[in-house]
């Protein structure tokens, strides 16, 4: 039967495990512009990272060993500028994130059910901790101090803005999902159901196909 | 995103060149490329077809669709009919503008195939703009935007997308300070 792809979850995560090269560095242009497209700070890719930077430092190694001034060599710094300058934009992209909504992404890290994975790298949660303390401490100083005793109190987690996940993406369909439902805008439309076919393209609500960016069954666009 | 990081995905595309050098395969990150031979025709990824045509080493063969009696059928095409489309690149107009700026002198009919391509994209971007104004007049939640190429959905993206926002949060009457700040992305 169908499959209800509304609620499917991101538990085939597990099956990158033997890439290509070339498979590897798609990968990580997929995650650069879902993250680039979507509200929220999505779940962290770690084994992608780390397998692009083993890549650059092997070759990187290997073109010191290569002889100045050869054609080669300069086609290959040119793909690994051009590699790097992803890797560089897509953890650029999720710093920016992490500083926007660092109370929230904070609050569902500590939530967090055990062997779910985490959304943060180890990195990004130190960064994301440190930025926190850091803006805290900065309000006091400046500010908070100098207030009356019953107005010292603050909390970032009402005061920083939610990601807004009822905003628009344009996404591409990779694996082909029936039955999602749409929502309507206003109370005189009903709810609908869209099946969404492989390779076509849509505009919608981020909320609506969420889980599926987190599968890999869409493609932000 | 920037219209620069869409051109910089377009480079990505296979063009063919025939080189002006002899050189063996070179095993890129990315997969392999070569082996390059004077003459013979050989496919590369735009990057390197643009570099290696600044450096004087390669002579460029436009893409099949690069010319001008198949750009005017896809202009009156894309004229008559009322909705999008299938473009013969999904980045028609970004690699016309690369190819055309650094290897004119391979292309036959430049100005041609630039006015062409320029026409199609005009008369994309108004029907654009006319089913963006149905989109929120009707208030929908969803479109399909088949044939919409990346370069188009990313000129009409912000606005269009923070404009839908806007409107929801006016229309759904949320509280101030709860997330009404929540798109000065």
């Amino acid at each position: 039967m169908a499959a209800a792809g509304g609620d499917s979850n991101g538990d085939s995560d597990s099956e990158e495990m033997l890439l290509t090269p070339a498979q590897l560095i798609h990968s990580l242009e997929q995650a650069w512009l879902n993250e680039k497209f979507a509200p929220e700070l999505l779940e962290s890719k770690p084994e992608i990272i780390e397998c692009v930077v083993e890549q650059l430092d092997h070759m990187e190694a290997n073109l010191k060993r290569a002889k100045k001034g050869d054609l080669k060599v300069s086609v290959h710094h040119m793909e690994i500028e051009r590699i790097r300058y992803v890797l560089s934009s897509y953890l650029r992209c999720r710093l920016v994130k992490i500083e926007k909504f660092f109370p929230h992404i904070l609050e569902k890290e500590k939530s967090r059910a055990e062997g779910e994975p985490s959304v943060l790298s180890p990195e990004e949660f130190a960064f994301a901790k440190e930025y926190m303390a850091n803006t805290e401490a900065y309000l006091k100083n400046v500010a908070l101090k100098h207030m009356p005793p019953n107005l010292q109190k603050m909390s970032l987690l009402k005061s920083v803005p939610k990601p807004n996940l009822d905003s628009f993406v344009f996404l591409r369909v990779l694996e082909p999902q029936e039955n999602i439902l749409v929502e309507p805008e206003t109370d005189e439309q009903r709810e609908y159901a869209i099946s969404l076919e492989e390779g076509s393209q849509h505009l919608i609500r981020y909320r609506t196909v969420a889980p599926l960016v987190a599968s890999g069954a869409v493609q932000l666009i | 995103m920037e219209p620069a990081e869409v051109e910089f995905l377009a480079e990505k595309e296979l063009v063919t060149i025939a080189a002006q050098f002899s050189l063996d395969r070179i095993h890129l990150i990315g997969g392999d490329l070569g082996p390059f031979n004077p003459g013979l025709p050989v496919e590369v990824p735009v990057w390197l077809a643009i570099n290696l045509k600044q450096r004087q080493k390669c002579r460029l063969i436009p893409p099949e669709w690069m010319d001008v009696g198949k750009l005017e059928e896809i202009r009156d095409q894309e004229r008559k009919e009322d909705t999008f489309t299938p473009m013969p690149s999904p980045y028609y107009m970004e690699l016309t503008k690369l190819l055309l700026n650094y290897a004119s002198d391979n292309i036959p009919r430049a100005d041609e195939i630039r006015t062409l391509v320029k026409d199609t994209w005009d008369t994309r971007m108004a029907k654009l703009r006319l089913s963006a104004d149905s989109f929120v007049r009707q208030q929908e939640v969803h479109a399909k935007v088949d044939n919409l190429t990346l370069m188009e959905i990313n000129t009409t993206r912000t606005f269009l997308t923070q404009a839908l926002d806007h409107m929801y949060k006016l229309r759904t009457n949320l509280q101030p300070g709860e997330s009404s700040h929540s798109q000065d992305f």
